[in-house]
């Protein structure tokens, strides 16, 4: 079959061909693939099994094939939409497919390398007693001996007592904690300070008992003890997190669970959750941590800001086709705005090398010349709620000609109460009993919350944004004064009007000058953004989000979509959509939420302080600034959690674990986190679940060894630029390289499962063990709960089975056996996973395996010139939630919509000007499509096409600078100007790193890429049991200049914060390039 | 393509072609293409059958790059073939070059006689065999080249492919199991297209008689079954 | 043993003892030391092999204008130019084989060969005038064997194997010899220019490598095949053969007009092919020039190449040489040397261009290096051993063989 697509373009866009495959699949089935005399046994369906890449976090589909139990070969998935474009049928019969390859990126062609990586963990690894953390002096020790000492803690180290779990896990009723929970909620909502200390003193009489447990009684807020463990990750997919949530969360009961988000791309999720909070019961809730990406299949136009498509995002696979095949189609036009000339920048229509920080400047000038021009897209802004955009035949809406309320400063703050305009009566009326209140409408209408107001034809109507009934169409442009009842003015503005004067602060030429680019760009850019209708899209990423302006430059862009209303069109504005596997939606097969017997609900200040407002703690103290910023508008502040434990602030902890992160290399001036980590006395014990001894592990107590992403089980979900339903499934491939340990009585090879089990079983932990999921039904082996798994997303979303697949026939048994005739019992039992799903389900199991998950059909995805898997509600052009959160530092609120702010800014608002003391270049960093992260330099294959990395200068800079390609420079900053990485082991690593000038940079800016620069990883000695384990000087190459990035003058030992967003900052360090 | 593919295998060998267009406009420089060659044929260091050129050119903010994704072009005329004194270099009925390892000597004539760059001497050289704590199972794996099992023997160097020179083969092994080559099916901007030239129906005949096509030092009368789409 | 072959045995023995740990390690480890790459994937032992093959030819042509053309001035040397081509030729083919990535193999020249590969030509033309040479060897020193045969002695128990019972001496069998030797000599000379000239051919033909690919260059290896040849057999009869100096006086004399002459012709042909490359800049043409000429290896082309091999000399054999044996024989000393540069030259400024620009940043592994080689402790033990052997069967000749002229006389 041809599946160069050509052929599919001929056909829509939408409705893939996926006649032609059958066609073509059928020509294949005639043809007997077996060429004469040809030894290639990996070609045999037997062979292969279908899972998931982790060498990045795409998550492609893979087919793994093997040889004598070992992977030899890596594939790319054709089942999957990440790696074929169209994807084959999901019917497509497995021996079919067998000879037909999707595309994967020159990492996953070279993943095996790390799984064998010669340097993995294979045993518990302890800190050698008697020698410091980060020494890597290090013994071995039996499973039983490491579960022992971290559950029962002792003087493990020569080093005094450490609190081992057992003592932490304070609290274990869950009725307690919730009471507990409930009632600091009662104290958080009370706004009068007298009264939240009375209530505070009520807490104490009423849960006197446990008062010891709670880290401060006079806080209550801070939470019980529990809290002082805390468990922070960097790549965590489905399956896994729900394991690790189950044993910290529900199990142990600490709130302190947080991921890395801020680091990655944390204001593009914050910003996307602010802008999709709902309008429920008359406030606003339910905003989702998500975010949007284009439909790149069917866009015409796409502005790409801060995303590095060909390069790093998720993914290359997944996204690059839909390009190239546009460009040659002629279907697609795109800009790339980047201070640096990506690969991607090498295709554009037009590239915008901005000055870092400036993206907001680019959209509110674009946004300013759409208004001012009236190309934006008038009816879909004007509906006021659910029913017009029905009616008007658009999937969402916004809140553009909703009234908004100005203060005398002139600041727009909370939306208009209809009440408040006498538009609606607040009444108090009994029901069921109960006093309520309720507002009424002049014909009688009641509601339990308070309506919204907007102007139709210059007259204030109530109405209710929800209501899908009656819509309601109002005036777009509104400045003027309403009166209330009792005839105060209430100067009002529609969300729409706040935005137009948001654009208005400047001219499209001072954007353009602030931006460092030519007016022209800005209006072209405008004109063809509003030229394809709604197959234009914005697509936007890190450079955008890791700013210190990062929330309001992700808001600004998708504002600026917003405008030409493309959201959930084809070639517009998409989300990701996955199949449930924890049976919520169907509560079955298996309802694996609520199978969690005895099961804690968390409650309390997390050490991030997230989601809660310092003013309504009890910690409040009306001295601004707060000691540390505090984060009511988003989540997993990774750059947060080791300061602010090194900080105590706002309490002590006593232990903490790390999952498949590491913060030392990958945050931005990462090594402040060093002279926390390894100060026993901020974090009494470190347990780290590794695949070896990386830069952050190394100063962990405990290492217990994980299992490679081909030796385990998630179910790793989906991106948002995948148009199709889907739920890949990552399983056991080979048999694990890890030692094998005894847990529950079973055999099992050492693990993040293991050892959570382990841990579970010494502890006793109700929601694990041979009741773990009800009674009768154990928790005592990983199978117990991601089979189950599987089987729900076999069984699908309907509870009559109707969204079932189909049973996997008896061909497609056998191979499934006989490609997994090599994994050890401990991983693979037929019977044992049989008898877990049960017999109907088995079958559907086996389907959903062989082909790695489980796939939405190319056709299904679109409807006419929608998507199918839509959003499909309420996007904030202006942000109440967000307009009525005051800061931490400064004690004002923030700004509720679109709108451009200067960086840098430290965490207090003031700008940053190391410029004038000379730091005459911008620090920003990249993704070179052959590595990820900290994981890949132990892929020696990859090392070939770039051995080390560059430190890239504008040409014309290096010639000012004096400096040739290949001269080694050293990258030093305000903080930093020694310009090395300070192990804190009486090593030092300097950030130096070979010269190239090229001609595709912004003058002004030096970039580094990231990857290389190791110290651990392989990179260098480490001594186990005494023996010395040489490091490989090919792993410590290149600059990882981390290091040199701006750490905020106010929070000391922390980098650069976006302090609405949390995102940890990258791209605003102004550092000196100094040759060596 | 695939249809192609067993199209073309359906055909008698001395009629297939098999050839390669490369859409340069379609090409990311991923390098996705070299490294699933050095996983498909388990290369060593040193060893490479295709390699991506990326170049810059223009000055800034006139800026253009262009990627080169050179396997090898399987000439019809080939000058590796004419010099090798053993004949263990030669061109298959279906137009692939292909090298006999256990008849070359290791002259190398056929690597300084190649115009492209594309052939490789192996020099018995690991990644991991004496450099790292332990041997990874991936460095000394046979691959399956030419359909057979070739397996490197660390400190071996009479143990051919060791001390022999090594060429792109254009898959032959998947190609004979109704598979496209690794780097093909791996492309990731699904920038190149392969198929018989022979078969005027085939996507890659179509595409090679494009106006856009151009073929590596044409000058040279080499002949290449590898064309670039400009 | 006369003093000097026994200095000649020992410098041998010395260089084949350094080189022996780079030749063992050759053999264990095959290629895995070098310093050449697959970019680079001739170099030093190729160098040396086409030295030693000029010199072979060189000396032979030379050979042949005593057997060929009877030049009685040069009769007395013409044993010692015979045995000089063959140790040259020797030499030559070892430095070969050991660069083959499977020695082993090497017969499959003769099982299979590439009839469109220079390369295979010329191995059996080596094997031809390997054949020839010794043969002519035979003939020419029969009737000393047939001499030195009577009396006693380890020596003259060789010489009698060496007659092969072939002991006539008499006037028809003497002038049949002469006839024999006059037949192969002048076959040798037409073998010798074209297998020269093929080794020149291999270069040549690679139209991958412009620097190589031109008619001249076979020319050019022949002239200055014959100017090496000439420098080494001037430097051995002066400086080797037991007080060569006095009794050769004229014989050096006359070989050093010779050698500058061919000198002479050689430098033209260097300048005119680095004239025209420079001048017309293209890539693959200029680089290797340039590379040569101002690259980190510019000295092997002033110093040893121009300085040693062509102008010094020339220079010395104009003034000084043109009365002095002594001056003579240093000249063609220094040549001898010098031409190593040359060599150099020949083979490793052809990789210095990329086939493809921008191929060298494509991929960096080792032996995957374009522009950068120097050579390894292997690839120079290896060397050393070669040209130790060469020495140790070129004492052994000075030593057994009656390849002097009063052993010619006698
Ligand atoms: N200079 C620079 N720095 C960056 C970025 C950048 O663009 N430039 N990007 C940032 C971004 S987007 C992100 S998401 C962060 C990511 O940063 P993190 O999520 O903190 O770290 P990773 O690099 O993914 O590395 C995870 C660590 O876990 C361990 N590990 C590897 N594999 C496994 C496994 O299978 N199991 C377990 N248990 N452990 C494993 C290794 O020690 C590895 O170092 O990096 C950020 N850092
Ligand atoms: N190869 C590879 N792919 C990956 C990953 C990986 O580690 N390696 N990691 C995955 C992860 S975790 C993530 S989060 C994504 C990240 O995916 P992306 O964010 O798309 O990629 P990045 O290269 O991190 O950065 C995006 C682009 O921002 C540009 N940039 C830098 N500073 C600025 C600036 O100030 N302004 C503007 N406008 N642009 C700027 C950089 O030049 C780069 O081209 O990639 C994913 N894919
Ligand atoms: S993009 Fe590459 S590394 Fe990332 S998941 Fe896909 S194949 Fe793996
Ligand atoms: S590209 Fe080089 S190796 Fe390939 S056939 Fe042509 S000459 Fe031979
Ligand atoms: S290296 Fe092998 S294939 Fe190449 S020319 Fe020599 S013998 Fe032939
Ligand atoms: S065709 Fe096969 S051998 Fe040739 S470059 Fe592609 S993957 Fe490598
Ligand atoms: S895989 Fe395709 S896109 Fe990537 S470099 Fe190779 S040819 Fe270009
Ligand atoms: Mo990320």
């Amino acid at each position: 079959m041809k599946l160069t697509r050509r052929e599919f373009l001929t056909l829509s866009a939408f409705v893939g061909g996926t006649a032609l495959f059958h066609q073509a699949m059928n020509v294949l089935a005639k043809i007997d693939p077996d060429g004469g005399g040809i030894y290639y046994p990996l070609a045999e369906p037997g062979n292969v099994i279908y899972t998931v890449c982790q060498q990045c976090n795409t998550q492609c589909g893979i087919k793994v094939r093997l040889l004598d139990g070992v992977a030899a070969k890596i594939d790319g998935n054709p089942y999957s939409p990440w790696n074929l474009y169209p994807h084959l049928p999901y019917q497509t019969p497995l021996r079919e497919v067998a000879p037909i390859d999707g595309y994967i990126c020159p990492k996953g062609q070279a993943s095996i390398q790390t799984t064998y990586d010669p340097y993995r963990v294979r045993t518990v690894l302890k800190r050698k007693p008697g020698t410091q953390r980060g020494e890597n002096q290090w013994i071995t020790i039996p499973f039983e001996q490491a579960i022992r000492e971290i559950v029962e803690g002792g003087d493990l180290f020569g080093e005094g007592h450490v609190q081992g779990l057992r003592e932490l896990w304070a609290i274990r009723d869950p009725k307690v904690m919730k009471a507990m929970g409930d009632f600091v909620k009662k104290i958080w909502a009370e706004k009068d300070p007298e009264k939240k200390k009375g209530l505070v003193e009520e807490f104490k009489a009423q849960f006197a008992d446990y008062l010891d447990a709670m880290i401060d009684p006079d806080h209550p807020d801070l939470g019980p003890k529990n809290n002082q463990i805390v468990l922070m990750w960097g790549r965590l997919k489905g399956g896994r997190s729900d394991l690790l949530h189950r044993f910290f969360g529900s199990g142990l009961g600490t709130v302190n669970r947080h991921g890395h988000t801020t680091v990655c791309q944390g204001s593009l999720y914050f910003g996307s959750k602010a802008l999709s909070e709902q309008f429920v019961d008359g406030k606003f809730s339910g905003g989702a941590k998500f975010y949007w990406q284009a439909d790149l299949g069917n866009s015409e136009f796409v502005i790409f800001v801060g995303a590095n498509l060909y390069e790093g995002n998720y993914g290359p696979p997944l996204r690059v086709v839909k390009i190239t095949e546009g460009l040659t189609e002629g279907r697609l036009k795109y800009a790339v705005i980047d201070p640096r000339f990506s690969k991607m920048a090498s295709r554009a229509w037009k590239w915008v090398p901005n000055r870092p920080g400036t993206e907001a400047a680019i959209a509110m000038g674009l946004i300013r010349w759409i208004i001012e021009n009236g190309r934006y897209d008038e009816t879909f802004l004007r509906n006021a709620n659910t029913a017009a955009a029905k009616a008007a035949g658009e999937p969402t809406w916004t809140n553009a000609v909703w009234l908004v309320k100005i203060g005398e400063d002139g600041t727009p703050g909370a939306f208009l109460r209809a009440a408040e305009v006498g538009l609606t009566t607040k009444q108090e009326v009994e029901k069921e009993g109960k006093k309520v209140t309720v507002y009424v409408t002049p014909d009688g209408k009641e509601y339990a919350y308070d309506l919204l107001v907007t102007m139709v034809e210059g007259k204030p109507v109530a109405f209710d944004p929800n209501d899908a009934e009656n819509g309601v169409v109002g005036d777009l442009f509104v400045d003027t004064t309403l009166r209330s009842p009792d005839g105060k003015s209430i100067p009002v503005k529609s969300g729409m009007q706040v935005l137009k004067e948001s654009a208005e602060k400047m001219t499209i030429e001072e954007y353009a000058a602030e931006a460092g680019i030519r007016p022209e760009d800005i209006v072209e850019l405008a004109r063809e953004f509003t030229s394809h209708g709604k197959r234009a899209a914005v697509d936007i990423h890190r450079g955008v989000s890791q700013h210190t302006n990062g929330f309001y430059n992700v808001v600004a862009w998708f504002t600026l979509s917003l405008l030409i209303g493309n959201y959930d069109w084809a070639g517009g504005m998409i989300k990701a959509t996955t199949y449930d596997y924890l049976g919520s939606k169907t509560k079955g097969p298996f309802d694996l939420g609520t199978m969690n017997p005895g099961a804690l609900s968390p409650f309390g200040i997390s050490i991030i302080r997230h989601e809660v407002k310092w003013q309504d703690t009890t910690l409040y103290d009306g001295q601004y600034p707060a000691k540390r910023n505090w984060y009511p508008l988003s989540s997993d502040v990774y750059q947060e959690i080791i300061p602010s434990i090194g900080d105590a602030y706002p309490y002590p902890v006593k232990m903490l674990f790390i999952y498949m992160g590491t913060p030392v290399y990958s945050l931005p001036a990462g090594n402040t986190n060093i002279e926390v980590l390894k100060d026993p006395r901020k974090i009494p014990l470190i347990v780290a679940s590794d695949i070896i001894v990386g830069e952050t592990s190394m100063y962990a107590d405990y290492i217990f060894p994980d299992f490679s992403y081909l030796e385990r089980w998630e179910f790793v979900g989906s991106h948002p630029s995948v148009a199709w339903k889907v739920q890949p499934v990552r399983q056991p491939v080979i048999p694990p390289l890890t030692e094998m340990v005894k847990v529950y009585g079973q055999e099992m090879p050492l693990s993040l499962e293991a050892m959570l089990l382990g841990l579970a079983e010494a502890l006793g932990l109700p929601n694990f063990g041979p009741n773990g999921l009800g009674e009768g039904v154990p928790l005592t082996h990983p199978d117990d709960l991601y089979l189950r798994m599987v089987a729900n997303l076999a069984f699908g979303e309907k509870e009559d089975g109707s969204d079932a697949v189909p049973d996997a026939d008896d061909d497609e048994v056998r191979l499934f056996l006989e490609a997994r005739r090599h994994l050890p019992r401990s991983v693979f039992d037929p019977d044992r996973w049989k008898a877990i799903v049960g017999e109907d389900l088995w079958r559907k199991v086996v389907y959903v395996l062989n082909r790695g998950g489980r796939f939405q059909e190319f056709a299904k995805a679109y409807v006419g010139a929608q998507v199918k898997n839509k959003y499909g509600k309420l996007v904030n052009l202006y942000q109440e939630k967000t307009a009525t959160t005051k800061s931490a530092m400064t004690g004002k609120p923030y700004f509720g919509c679109a709108t451009y702010i200067p960086a840098p800014q430290d965490v207090l608002g003031n700008p940053l000007e190391d410029e004038k003391a000379g730091y005459d270049l911008v620090l920003i960093t990249y993704r070179e499509i052959f590595h990820t992260k900290s994981r890949t330099i132990s892929n020696y294959w990859l090392l070939g096409v770039a051995p080390e990395n560059y430190v890239l200068l504008n040409a014309q800079d290096a010639a000012r600078l004096g400096l040739t390609d290949g001269d080694s420079v050293k990258v030093v900053s305000p903080d930093n100007p020694e310009g090395v990485w300070d192990l804190g082991n009486g090593q030092k690593k300097p950030m130096v790193g070979k010269v190239k000038g090229v001609q595709g940079l912004r003058p002004g800016v030096v970039a580094f890429s990231l990857g290389h620069g190791h110290w651990a990883y392989g990179a260098s000695d480490i001594v186990i049991d005494g023996q010395v384990v040489k490091g490989d000087p090919r792993r410590a190459t290149g600059v990882h200049a981390n290091a040199a990035m701006r750490v905020d003058p106010y929070l000391k030992n922390t980098c650069l914060v976006d302090p609405v967003g949390g995102s940890a900052v990258f791209y605003d360090t102004r550092v000196k390039v100094v040759k060596v | 393509m695939y249809e192609d593919l067993q199209r073309a295998l359906k055909k008698p060998i001395h009629q297939r072609h098999w050839g390669m267009v490369i859409d340069t406009r379609k090409c990311v420089g991923c390098n996705a293409c070299t490294i699933a060659c050095k996983a498909e044929n388990k290369l060593p260091p040193g060893v490479v059958y295709n390699v991506v050129i990326d170049e810059e050119f223009g000055t800034y903010p006139n800026v253009a790059r262009r990627f080169i994704s050179r396997p090898c072009l399987q000439c019809q005329n080939p000058p590796c073939v004419r010099v090798c004194p053993v004949r263990a270099t030669y061109k298959r009925a279906d137009g692939i070059v292909v090298v006999d390892y256990d008849d070359c000597i290791g002259c190398r004539y056929c690597i300084s006689a190649c115009p492209y760059g594309a052939r490789s001497f192996d020099f018995g050289t690991f990644y991991t065999a004496g450099q790292t704590p332990e041997v990874a199972p991936w460095d000394v794996m046979p691959s399956f080249e030419y359909g057979e099992e070739v397996q490197r023997e660390p400190g071996n160097p009479w143990r051919s492919p060791i001390g022999n020179a090594r060429k792109c083969h254009f898959c032959i092994h998947r190609l004979e199991k109704g598979m496209l080559p690794a780097c093909v099916t791996t492309c990731i901007g699904q920038a190149r297209i392969f198929g018989d030239l022979n078969d005027p129906e085939s996507l890659v005949a179509q595409m090679a008689a494009s106006p856009r096509a151009i073929r590596l030092k044409e000058e040279l009368g080499t002949e290449p079954s590898v064309y670039y789409l400009l | 043993m006369g003093k000097r072959a026994l200095v000649i045995a020992i410098a041998g023995g010395i260089l084949l003892a350094i080189g022996l740990p780079g030749l063992i390690n050759r053999l264990t480890q095959g290629m895995l030391n070098v310093g050449w790459s697959t970019p680079i994937p001739w170099a030093m032992w190729l160098a040396f092999y086409i030295y030693f093959i000029g010199l072979s030819a060189g000396a032979f042509l030379i050979s042949s204008l005593v057997y060929v053309f009877g030049m009685k001035r040069f009769e007395r040397i013409g044993r010692l130019a015979l045995f000089i081509a063959l140790v040259s030729l020797l030499t030559a083919l070892l430095f070969v084989w050991l660069d083959l990535g499977h020695m082993e193999r090497f017969f499959f020249v003769f099982l299979h060969p590439g009839i469109t590969s220079p390369l295979a030509w010329i191995v059996w033309l080596y094997t031809l005038y390997l054949i020839l040479l010794t043969a002519e060897i035979w003939f020419v020193m029969r009737p000393s064997f047939v001499h030195g045969a009577e009396g006693r002695g380890g020596k003259a128990r060789l010489y009698r194997l060496l007659t092969f019972g072939v002991r006539d001496l008499s006037p028809r069998a003497m002038e049949r010899d002469r006839k024999v030797v006059w037949v192969l000599a002048t076959i040798g000379i037409p073998l010798a220019i074209a297998f020269h000239g093929g080794t020149g051919a291999v270069f040549a033909v690679t139209i991958a490598r412009a620097y190589w690919y031109s008619g001249l260059f076979p020319i050019m290896f022949l002239v200055s095949a014959l100017a090496s040849g000439g420098a080494l057999l001037t430097t051995v009869v002066a400086f080797i053969v037991p007080n060569g100096l006095g009794e050769y006086q004229e014989e050096v004399i006359g070989l050093g007009r010779l050698l500058a002459l061919l000198l002479f012709v050689d430098f033209l042909m260097e300048i005119a092919e680095i004239l025209v490359s420079l001048y017309g800049t293209v890539p693959a043409h200029f680089i290797p020039i340039y590379e040569q000429l101002f690259g980190p290896n510019w000295w092997i082309f002033w110093i040893l190449g121009m300085g040693m091999g062509l102008v010094g000399p020339m220079l010395i054999l104009t003034f000084p040489g043109r009365k002095s044996a002594f001056w003579t024989g240093v000249a063609a000393l220094i040549a001898t040397i010098g031409f190593i540069g040359i060599r150099w030259n020949i083979v490793l400024p052809g990789f210095a261009a990329e086939e493809l620009p921008g191929i060298g940043r494509a991929f960096m592994e080792p032996h995957w290096v374009y522009r950068f080689y120097s050579p390894t402790w292997v690839e120079w033990g290896v060397t050393f051993f070669c040209i130790g052997i060469g020495a140790l069967i070129l004492a052994l000749g000075l030593w057994l063989l009656p390849l002097r002229a009063e052993e010619a006389r006698a």
